[in-house]
């Protein structure tokens, strides 16, 4: 893991600012949001990639490719939640 | 918490870029990282001794294949890869180095290069013995064909060191180590280089022993060879001691009447039993030759070239190797040279006289039998005298004036008829020559001094004319 990110800071910087503004914008989004079933699906399937990911099972480029998606889309859930708190602090602030 | 639950759904549209980021990470980025992990693994190798060690990267997966020599050395060298930060999974393909038994090595020398072949057991030992073979061999090409495997006796490389000096003795042969037995077969380089070897053979690491040891030595040689028209008589090749070699070289200053002797001979060990009584009566068949070569090769006698006329090469042939020590052969190749123009009897008698000034027809002492060191300047007489097959020739024998008068005047009449006899046997017509004793009665010098006695000691031929 230490290896990963040393190796590919830029990259995973680049996840945790793209998961700061989608934060950022999801407190004031109008839009549709994922229902509560497909919700647990996707919760489900996150936790089979890193059940997968940790076991090794995936071989080769493969494996390597999926540790790398898994760690993406965290640091990308890391400042989607960094990102709405931050939104929602400062609107707080705002109305009051 | 409950708001985070609320927004967490609206986050999804943030993915489609992030998979594109993704993807673009993963194109970018998988070269370099199995670059990166194929460098790091092969740093923490380094200081492992492996044979044909592969490193296959796919992602963080390194797929490892070596041949180690020993377990725990297969165990570590993985152990240091799967400890390579980074790296995920070893796909362990690694063996240990093939045991050979029995653990056989060989060093084969030809015309052209040594080849080593069979097992050696580390690769630095491997290198070492081949810097050793190029350092002692001089130019010569060596040619690799050592593999890796287990199982070397102790103190293997001290003992292959020890053959490979050996290989630069020989001409050609083989060298083969198998377990703790040495093996050496070939031909010696030089006369003395079996010996040599036998003698390191002595010095060879302590457990090692010869199982057997077929080096020859070279064919002992020794070469004359006549050349009539630079008038010289080169001896090349070996003789036994000083003794045999001034021997042989006074020999060969009688025998040859006129050519100079040019001496390159070597002594040296090794020479077949009764070698100077082959080669002094084989010189002695060369010196009757106009041109040849003699080739003594061990107790083979090969005599090739030109006699003067056909009795002297039926002589030769059928003569020469009577005269050799027992296991003595002889390979006569004598040819007759043809006939040269004739002559009238002026010019006859002139080349006859210049033959017998040069040199004088030698007899044993107080008898009427030919010195065999004057047969070379008979048939140069007979040669001449066949050129002028009309002219009669009288054979006078003269004395020096020591001894009674009687004995003095009928020795020189048996040498004058032993002379007309060789030349009647040489084939020439009896009714052509005289012999005529004079005993002392014509000196060519003073009976005073011993050269002036010498001098008058002689067989003239004299061309009668007109009869």
């Amino acid at each position: 893991m230490t290896y990963l990110a040393t190796f590919h800071w830029g990259w995973l910087l680049a996840s945790l600012l793209l998961g700061l503004a989608m934060g950022w914008i999801a407190v004031v989004h109008r839009g549709k949001g994922v229902s509560r079933t497909t919700a647990r699906w996707l919760a489900a399937l996150a936790a089979a990639l890193v059940a997968a990911s940790l076991t090794h099972v995936v071989p080769g480029r493969f494996g390597y490719w999926l540790d790398l998606g898994l760690i993406m889309f965290a640091l990308y859930l890391a400042g989607c939640a960094v990102g709405s708190w931050l939104r929602d602090r400062a609107i707080s602030r705002h109305r009051a | 918490m409950h708001g985070l639950f609320r927004w967490s759904s609206k986050w999804w549209p943030g993915t489609i870029p992030l998979a594109v980021l993704w993807a673009l990470a993963a194109w970018n980025s998988t070269l370099p990282l199995e670059a990166d992990l194929a460098a790091r693994s092969n740093a923490a190798l380094r200081d492992t001794v492996l044979d044909k060690a592969r490193m296959a990267v796919a992602g963080r997966d390194v797929t490892f294949a070596a041949d180690a020599f020993s377990e725990d050395g297969r165990r570590s060298a993985v152990a240091s890869v799967e400890a390579v930060p980074g790296v995920r999974l070893v796909d362990d393909q690694t063996r240990l180095v093939p045991e050979a038994k029995p653990f056989a090595w060989s060093a084969e020398r030809d015309v052209a290069r040594v080849t080593l072949g069979g097992s050696s057991p580390l690769p630095a030992i491997k290198n070492r013995l081949l810097e050793a073979a190029r350092a002692g061999l001089g130019g010569t090409e060596v040619v690799d064909l050592m593999n890796l495997s287990r199982g070397a006796p102790p103190r293997f490389d001290n003992a292959a060191l020890l053959l490979l000096d050996q290989i630069a003795k020989l001409k050609d042969g083989k060298v083969t180590l198998s377990d703790t037995k040495v093996s050496l077969s070939g031909m010696a380089r030089d006369l003395g280089g079996r010996e040599a070897i036998a003698a390191a053979l002595k010095n060879l690491p302590e457990g090692f022993s010869v199982a057997a040891n077929e080096v020859k030595a070279p064919p002992y040689v020794f070469q004359a060879y006549k050349d009539p028209v630079a008038v010289t008589v080169t001896l090349t090749g070996y003789v036994p001691d000083n003794n045999v070699h001034a021997a042989i070289a006074t020999a060969a200053g009688r025998k040859f009447l006129r050519e100079k002797v040019v001496d390159n001979l070597k002594a040296s060990v090794g020479a077949p039993a009764g070698f100077a009584n082959a080669v002094v009566p084989a010189l002695g068949a060369l010196a009757r030759l106009s041109t040849g070569t003699l080739v003594v090769s061990d107790r083979e006698v090969k005599l090739s070239g030109d006699a003067l006329y056909e009795a002297a090469a039926v002589q030769i042939r059928a003569g020469l190797g009577k005269d050799f020590p027992q296991g003595w052969h002889f390979k006569p190749e004598v040819s007759v040279r043809p006939a040269a123009a004739p002559v009238d009897a002026t010019v006859c008698q002139q080349l006859l006289a210049d033959l017998l000034a040069k040199t004088k027809i030698r007899f044993e002492s107080g008898r009427a039998t030919i010195d065999p060191d004057s047969v070379a300047l008979l048939d140069r007489l007979v040669e001449t005298a066949m050129r002028c097959p009309t002219v009669n020739i009288e054979i006078a024998g003269h004395t020096d004036a020591d001894g009674e008068v009687a004995f003095n005047q009928d020795l020189s009449e048996k040498r004058a008829q032993a002379v007309t006899d060789y030349l009647v046997k040489a084939g020439l017509s009896a009714s052509r020559f005289t012999p005529v004793g004079y005993g002392s009665t014509q000196p060519l010098a003073g009976n005073d001094t011993e050269e002036g006695k010498a001098q008058n000691r002689r067989i003239d031929f004299v061309v009668r004319k007109g009869e």
